[in-house]
């Protein structure tokens, strides 16, 4: 029952970039519509999505360690990572956009690397999941991704309004990190194939 | 082989047999549950003059300050490229790229791209590259990130307060609006209808030719 719902089972595959349903002939390589390439999952899905992963899980260390700015007040320098920027907040009284900070730049980004290998594992390992409740989980991680930018912009707004002679904000070593997770984990998201995880079941 | 009523699930491949859906219906994937179609009410005019008007109001959302503070004596007030500016000439010119890609140059390709191809479609004009354009903005809905970039004018601004008043520029005001036009633009672009209109008219041309 489950082998005859599958699209590709049945002799068709869906174009990625418009959704165009093909019945798979042998010249046919390229969408009738589109024109783009017709793969029957995303290419080398587990591949890439473990690689970018694995720079991402890499890249994080630094992206917390180092300090994501740093605040200097005539001739003192006083440096902030992602972790002492969110206490400063909630000691400053600023619960409500401390714990929004918390969210976009601590929790999400981690949930997201612990997500999407818990989905490589799964499809690797041919794990017993619900598959319904799984693609649930990639939809929210695809979703949630683009909000840990919030940091990196706005380190980019408090750099260019507080330059003033002797109070200045310059951004630290972190952004790029930072900035690299976030967009590595995009890429990571967007080329996982969550159809996999129907296939294996 | 008629399988113009079939569509298959884009996230976990179940092959339905679809019945176009009326205006304002949803239809969801029965296995997975995924959005599959909603139909939107004059798609392509609506589409067409909600990028007229966004491609307007990136102009004052791009050159007006935005947020302004004084300290010292000083005042400093900030657009969006100031801070593309100030962070390469800090030698970070990798988070400048990706400030610059996703708040600047993606949102204005994202809104001249679904001009130019509702434009297409509500004058009915063939165009080679409409395939192309396509296939671009569907590519680019996920980097463009105006409203990540609101809510950090929103937490910047909470931070700053404690040391300065703050100046609320028309620039502000104009990248608000610039969001929600945004917003509604995405929601009233019917990709599948844009895709099936796209396609006949390259039928219609090839007849033609």
């Amino acid at each position: 029952m489950q082998a005859k719902q599958c699209a590709l089972k049945q002799g068709f595959i869906n174009c990625h970039d418009c959704g165009y349903l093909v019945k798979i002939t042998q010249q046919l390589s390229s969408c009738p519509r589109c024109r783009s390439h017709l793969h029957e999952r995303k290419p080398h899905s587990l591949q890439r999505t473990c690689a970018l992963l694995l720079s991402s899980f890499f890249l994080y260390i630094p992206a917390n360690i180092f300090p994501i700015m740093t605040v200097t007040q005539f001739g003192t320098g006083d440096a902030h990572t992602i972790a002492g920027g969110i206490i400063e907040l909630i000691d400053g009284g600023m619960i409500p956009i401390g714990l929004l900070v918390l969210v976009a730049s601590i929790l999400v980004p981690s949930s997201k690397l612990i997500g999407i290998s818990l989905l490589l594992l799964s499809v690797y390992f041919r794990w017993k999941i619900n598959a319904r409740r799984w693609t649930f989980m990639y939809r929210v991680i695809a979703f949630i991704g683009r909000w840990s930018m919030l940091d990196i912009f706005m380190i980019s707004i408090l750099v260019d309004l507080v330059d003033f002679t002797g109070v200045q904000i310059i951004a630290g070593p972190a952004a790029i990190a930072f900035a690299a997770v976030v967009i590595l984990t995009m890429f990571a998201a967007e080329n996982f194939d969550p159809r996999l995880l129907w296939d294996k079941q | 082989m008629n399988n113009t009523s079939y569509q298959a699930c884009p996230e976990c491949d179940l092959l339905i047999d679809l019945v176009q859906p009326e205006i304002g219906e949803k239809i969801h994937c029965p296995r997975c549950g995924l959005l599959l179609l909603r139909p939107r009410k004059q798609s392509i005019e609506r589409t067409f003059a909600l990028s007229i008007a966004g491609l307007i109001l990136f102009v004052p959302a791009n050159f007006l300050p935005m947020v302004g503070i004084t300290l010292l004596g000083k005042a400093n007030s900030g657009i969006l490229m100031s801070g593309v500016i100030s962070l390469f000439n800090e030698n970070m010119w990798p988070v400048s790229i990706v400030v610059f890609l996703a708040s600047i140059l993606f949102p204005l390709l994202h809104i001249s791209l679904s001009l130019l191809i509702s434009g297409h479609l509500y004058f009915n004009r063939y165009n080679r590259n409409l395939v192309s354009w396509m296939r671009w903005m569907h590519h680019l809905d996920e980097w463009v990130m105006l409203e990540v970039y609101m809510l950090s004018i929103i937490v910047a601004c909470v931070k700053l307060m404690s040391i300065s008043p703050l100046i609320l520029g028309w620039g502000l005001y104009a990248f608000i609006t610039l969001i929600i036009i945004t917003a509604l633009l995405t929601s009233s672009l019917d990709k599948e209808l844009f895709w099936q209109h796209i396609e006949q008219l390259s039928k219609d041309n090839k007849h033609a030719s």
